[in-house]
């Protein structure tokens, strides 16, 4: 997916200045960024204008030549379902269900990955012993995961990150980004994490530092 | 999966509350109706406690007591007065014959009078008279045939007569006017608790007064009110500042009824607040169910499942509850149906089962109307809390 960004700003605090806020810009299909911040510069807002969540900003955000602000409620969840998919930095795992229910509750949206499927793509990940364990059980690394698996089974062309690793192990960084520029890559997708400060060792086509 | 999801924050008790809230409601509703419903014969007749009430008023003897047309609109324009009708009396004199077989002819001397149909207590297609007809229906007061059959017929040994067999007796009128003698036929068609007179149609009169004494002039010297409470006191000043008299016995009634119909009104009043307070408890119910999933239908929206979907769940819950509570509504209605059926009979009210068919078409649309509402305000709440920028996903910055 092709994204236009033209001097976007939130109204609701002033962040400062950056190479994202009040900037132009473009993201491409097929295309990596890293968008590499301290706390509170406003990435997860950056996140949720992208993921139609918040439209408090001045500015314009162009996916494939269409400005988003005219999307409509209905056309947000379609989008959500087929288009954009994200890891909340707060993951949103359901507690009361199991890793892998809640995975399927994602995939039952577009049948989009069989449970064979799924289940390797969390061998991967090592956390295919635990698909049956409530996810308020799992800790906080293993949560995050279960939800980058669960952002990988439906189809997308722009995956959103919000420090996706923050409470994994360096091993399993390795894995997890392996799989996921696998799939960005044979979904020619556009591929947007942000991070703190690590860069996971990813050939990112640009950085931005928010 | 989602609903699953959404139905483990909900408790039994709460499920158990709204349909216990909704049945109350609902179930006064559905009794009101359904006695709405086998109490119309009582609202609708003019003889009955809970309507309008007449009060018959005339002036002193020993005077001119016929009433002016001044008077009569000076009466009419009071605000208390709903409708007047004037007794109108026969200018010429009435003979009546009975001949009853084995006895020997009864014939007496006697008078007819007549008020405008729409005062009389007395349903009957029959009470009628068209010019060229020769026969008349009378309608005589209920205190006549009491007086005959306890006093005349007790002390005599002929036989007691009832309202049916009174029907057969016929009745030779014979009518005297200054101008013309005609005959008639008469049968008694009923008998009236309210009106102390000797009735006939109002057509009847009109006509025979016209032909049998062109020349005299009738008088009104009686005339019936229908007034909503005659105990009122602006009635009693007006008709005592009037020197206008009326029987007490009518005021004392009137006393009784009005009562009834306040207390009517109160324990209607309270139904509604009732019914009102459940549906209102209802709602907050079904908030509640809601506010309680307020994370989870949120980022059920936010992974990309749509408001419908979501909202679909909780329209379940609510028309199973509904369902249920109209169903225990409606059965509360037949049970309450049965059980006031032996009172209202006292009270000469008929009733017939079919009266289940308008409570149960009257369930089905209380149950679409519901539906609907509950639909909508679920469908507002679910929107309310998944709008853009107030989600508490978005407190993320």
């Amino acid at each position: 997916m092709n994204i236009n960004i033209t001097s976007i700003i939130p109204t609701y605090f002033t962040p400062a200045s950056s190479e994202v806020w009040s900037k132009d810009f473009e993201l491409i299909a097929d295309g990596k960024y890293l968008m590499k911040a301290a706390s509170g510069s406003g990435k997860s807002s950056f996140f949720n204008f992208l993921y139609g969540l918040n439209n408090k900003y001045a500015g314009t955000i162009l996916f494939d030549a269409t400005d988003i602000s005219s999307y409509t409620e209905i056309d947000w969840t379609a989008l959500r379902r087929e288009k954009v998919s994200i890891v909340f930095q707060g993951l949103r795992l359901f507690p009361e269900l199991t890793a892998l229910e809640n995975i399927q509750l994602k995939n039952q949206l577009t049948n989009y990955k069989t449970e064979t499927e799924i289940l390797a793509y969390m061998k991967q990940l090592n956390v295919v012993e635990l698909a049956h364990k409530k996810a308020e059980t799992l800790s906080y690394g293993q949560q995050q995961r279960v939800a980058i698996v669960r952002a990988l089974c439906q189809p997308f062309e722009l995956l959103l990150l919000d420090e996706p690793f923050s409470h994994i192990d360096d091993a399993q960084i390795v894995n997890a980004t392996q799989l996921i520029t696998e799939e960005v890559a044979k979904r020619k997708a556009t591929l947007i994490i942000a991070s703190l400060g690590n860069s996971y060792d990813i050939d990112y086509t640009k950085t931005f530092l928010l | 999966m989602i609903r699953t999801l959404l139905n483990k924050q909900i408790h039994f008790s709460q499920l158990l509350f709204f349909a216990l809230t909704s049945s109350l409601g609902l179930g006064i509703l559905l009794v009101a109706f359904q006695l709405f419903i086998d109490t119309q014969s009582l609202f609708s007749t003019s003889n009955d406690l809970l309507g309008n009430q007449n009060l018959i008023i005339y002036k002193d003897l020993g005077r001119n007591n016929a009433f002016t047309p001044e008077e009569i609109s000076t009466i009419t324009q009071q605000d208390f007065v709903k409708k007047v009708g004037g007794f109108t009396h026969g200018t010429y004199r009435v003979v009546a014959s009975v001949s009853i077989a084995n006895y020997s002819g009864i014939s007496t001397e006697m008078f007819l009078e007549a008020i405008p149909d729409n005062f009389i207590d007395i349903e009957s297609p029959e009470w009628k008279w068209k010019p060229g007809a020769k026969e008349v229906p009378i309608i005589i007061p209920k205190n006549y045939i009491n007086l005959y059959n306890f006093g005349y017929a007790a002390s005599t040994g002929m036989k007691q007569i009832d309202e049916n067999l009174i029907r057969e007796i016929p009745i030779e009128l014979t009518l005297i006017g200054s101008s013309k003698r005609e005959e008639y036929n008469a049968y008694i068609l009923a008998a009236s608790e309210k009106i102390n007179s000797i009735l006939v149609p109002e057509s009847f009169l009109k006509y025979t007064n016209q032909t049998l004494s062109p020349e005299k002039v009738n008088k009104v010297s009686r005339i019936i009110l229908d007034v909503t409470n005659p105990s009122d006191p602006n009635v009693l000043d007006f008709l005592n500042s009037n020197n206008y008299k009326y029987l007490k016995n009518d005021v004392q009634t009137s006393r009784i009824s009005y009562f009834l119909q306040l207390i009517l009104m109160i324990v209607l009043g309270i139904g509604i607040l009732i019914t009102v307070l459940s549906i209102t408890l209802v709602i907050t119910n079904i908030n509640l169910l809601i506010l309680k999933n307020k994370q989870t239908i949120c980022q059920l929206h936010f992974l990309g499942f749509s408001r419908a979907q979501i909202a679909k769940v909780y329209h379940q819950i609510s028309y199973k509850i509904l369902g249920i509570s109209i169903l225990i509504a409606f059965l509360l209605a037949v049970v309450c149906k049965f059980t006031f059926a032996p009172y209202l009979a006292i009270l000469q009210s008929e009733s017939s089962s079919f009266s289940l068919v308008y409570v149960f078409a009257f369930a089905i649309i209380l149950f679409v109307v519901l539906a609907i509402y509950y639909t909508k305000h679920t469908n507002r709440k679910i929107q309310q809390m998944t709008a853009i920028n107030t989600s508490l996903l978005t407190s993320e910055i």
